[in-house]
């Protein structure tokens, strides 16, 4: 009888959908995916489709054309918000994850936030969901609170004295760290938050389109993610807020589209999602955005994440088989999604990077925007792998491999 | 190790065996290189006579690049004049970034293992970071 593998997915019919991947054969290891992801077909024919047979200004023409492309921009709306559990109004298109925080930082909380009030972050968050709310207390005299992080990696939630008080205005948390790969338990964060009126902003990023995400279950005030991070599109982003924040958020951007009456002294906005879409919208990578969505769910999500979840357990078994290595965060891949970082012990983790890179194998070093994190750990950088559903144990094989040449070309 | 490796024999042993690396203190003046972004953090010591640096010494951790820069440095300037040696950094930063630069632009022959690493735009503020704490140690306006 033939054992079956624990793993049974098959990444090769998701690498032959990937043209860039198919091209470049073992010639090339992608493990970069936490900084962006490669592109299937569906989504590059989605965004050449656009321009070849759909293009035209949404939300302004009266021609078929032009009412065409405005379907087209609402459905993939409406498939970008179901794909999350929100409303489709609920879900508006930006440039990035990183713009998504930035409208909430300024547009939602810098009027509401006052001197001597508290925002609480942690000590994984990417530079994105930092900087926005550190510059936003310095300039209103609010406390910057970090919620710090356990021996591996998990946040350590038992000693954040102060964080659901009613000072707290707003606490901002990924959902997943980018450096260490660690699965916040945001549920029980928001619930406790929204029991004394505070909200959550959820950086999403690395999690939406690789495992589960539904902002009506986890019960969130705001929630962003980028595109190009779940097989989609650059220059594309999307931020959900729940309806009453949205009516209470200002616009930041004020242009064409967005206003409803425009007098000479004063203007009423549109409601939203439209009051934070201002100028000409986006039409091509929205649709490669939502054929992403597609893409995702027609190889079934679930079944990736469980692949990349054993491709993960694989990496850190064979890291952890090295002398002198350091891997950072937890060592259970149930804990963690696709994310693994660690250090060789006298090797620099540029170097690792680019003996790496001399071998095909596409990995980070760095600091990964998470300088406040690489503080605590006490390092400059680390080098990061990151896996895909395209991924398989071969690519996992030949980072262990170019490890051991770093370490006989350093050693 | 293939062609196109940045790893160079004449950078690896520049790395493993750093020329005029040590201590500082008797140093006339101490300039600091620093890369918070890679951790890279480098002070360079020079002794001058009259308008000569007579010694060019380096310590601190960085990657190999950045070390064996650091390294090749100290080599390529001690015994110049500090006008010189201003206009070596000059050259080394042109050879670096100007369009066109070809290895034979090198500013040095002991310089030519950093060819390969011209390519890397993520590398070359590891190889300028001994080159620009030099330039301001040679305080020249
Ligand atoms: C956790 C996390 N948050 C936010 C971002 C910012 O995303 P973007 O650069 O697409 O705006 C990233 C990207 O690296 C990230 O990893």
């Amino acid at each position: 009888m033939k054992i079956k593998p624990f793993d049974v997915f098959d990444s090769a019919p998701v690498l032959a959908d990937v043209p860039l991947l198919a091209a470049a054969g073992e010639s090339l290891h992608y493990l970069d995916n936490a900084a962006t992801t490669q592109k299937p077909n569906a989504v590059i024919d989605a965004i050449s489709d656009c321009y070849r047979q759909h293009n035209a200004p949404v939300h302004r023409g009266l021609y078929d054309l032009a009412e065409n492309a405005s379907q087209l921009y609402e459905t993939a709306r409406r498939t970008l918000a179901k794909f999350i559990g929100a409303a489709s109004d609920q879900l508006i298109f930006t440039r990035s994850a990183t713009e998504s925080i930035n409208m909430v930082a300024q547009g939602w909380l810098r009027p509401r936030l006052n001197k001597g009030d508290q925002i609480w972050l942690t000590r994984m968050e990417h530079h994105a969901n930092y900087l926005p709310w550190q510059a936003l207390c310095r300039d209103n005299g609010a406390r910057l609170r970090i919620i710090e992080l356990n021996q591996d990696g998990t946040l350590d939630l038992e000693n954040c004295t102060g964080l659901y008080d009613a000072s707290t205005k707003l606490i901002a948390l990924t959902q997943v760290s980018n450096v260490l790969g660690v699965i916040n338990p945001l549920k029980e964060i928001c619930a406790k938050a929204a029991g004394q009126g505070i909200a959550v902003m959820i950086d999403a990023a690395q999690s939406v389109g690789h495992m589960p995400v539904d902002v009506t279950e986890l019960d969130c005030d705001f929630l962003v993610f980028s595109a190009h991070k779940m097989f989609g599109p650059n220059g594309i982003g999307a931020l959900y807020g729940k309806a009453e924040r949205l009516n209470q958020m200002e616009p930041l951007l004020l242009g064409g589209g967005m206003v409803d009456h425009v007098s000479q002294c004063d203007s009423i906005w549109m409601p939203y999602p439209t009051k934070f879409e201002a100028g000409s919208q986006n039409l091509a990578d929205a649709l490669g955005f939502a054929a992403a969505v597609n893409w995702i769910r027609q190889h079934d999500m679930h079944a990736m994440h469980a692949h990349v979840t054993e491709l993960t357990q694989y990496a850190l078994d064979s890291l952890a088989k090295l002398n002198n290595v350091e891997i950072y965060g937890p060592r259970d891949a149930e804990q963690r999604a696709g994310i693994v970082s660690f250090n060789l012990t006298d090797v620099h983790p540029h170097d690792v990077g680019q003996i790496a890179g001399e071998r095909g194998v596409a990995i980070r070093a760095g600091h990964h925007c998470c300088q406040p994190l690489m503080q605590q750990l006490g390092i400059a950088a680390t080098a990061r792998a990151s896996f895909a559903p395209y991924n398989n144990r071969n690519d996992v094989d030949a980072l262990i491999e170019s490890l051991h040449a770093a370490q006989a070309l350093m050693g | 190790m293939s062609n196109s490796s940045i790893y160079k024999d004449v950078l690896m042993d520049h790395y493993r065996n750093p020329r005029n690396r040590g201590d500082l203190s008797e140093a006339d003046i101490v300039r600091r290189g620093s890369n918070p972004r890679c951790g890279d953090d480098i002070d360079v010591g020079v002794n001058f006579d009259a308008e000569t640096l007579a010694k060019v010494m380096f310590r601190g951790r960085g990657c190999s690049v950045c070390l064996a820069s650091a390294s090749m440095m100290t080599e390529t300037v001690s015994g110049k004049s500090k006008t010189d040696a201003h206009q070596l950094v000059a050259a080394m930063r042109n050879w670096f970034t100007a369009e066109g630069a070809t290895a034979d632009d090198r500013p040095a022959d002991n310089l030519a293992a950093l060819d390969a690493v011209r390519g890397h735009s993520a590398r070359k503020r590891c190889v300028m970071l001994a080159w620009e704490a030099l330039d301001e140690a040679l305080e020249i306006e």
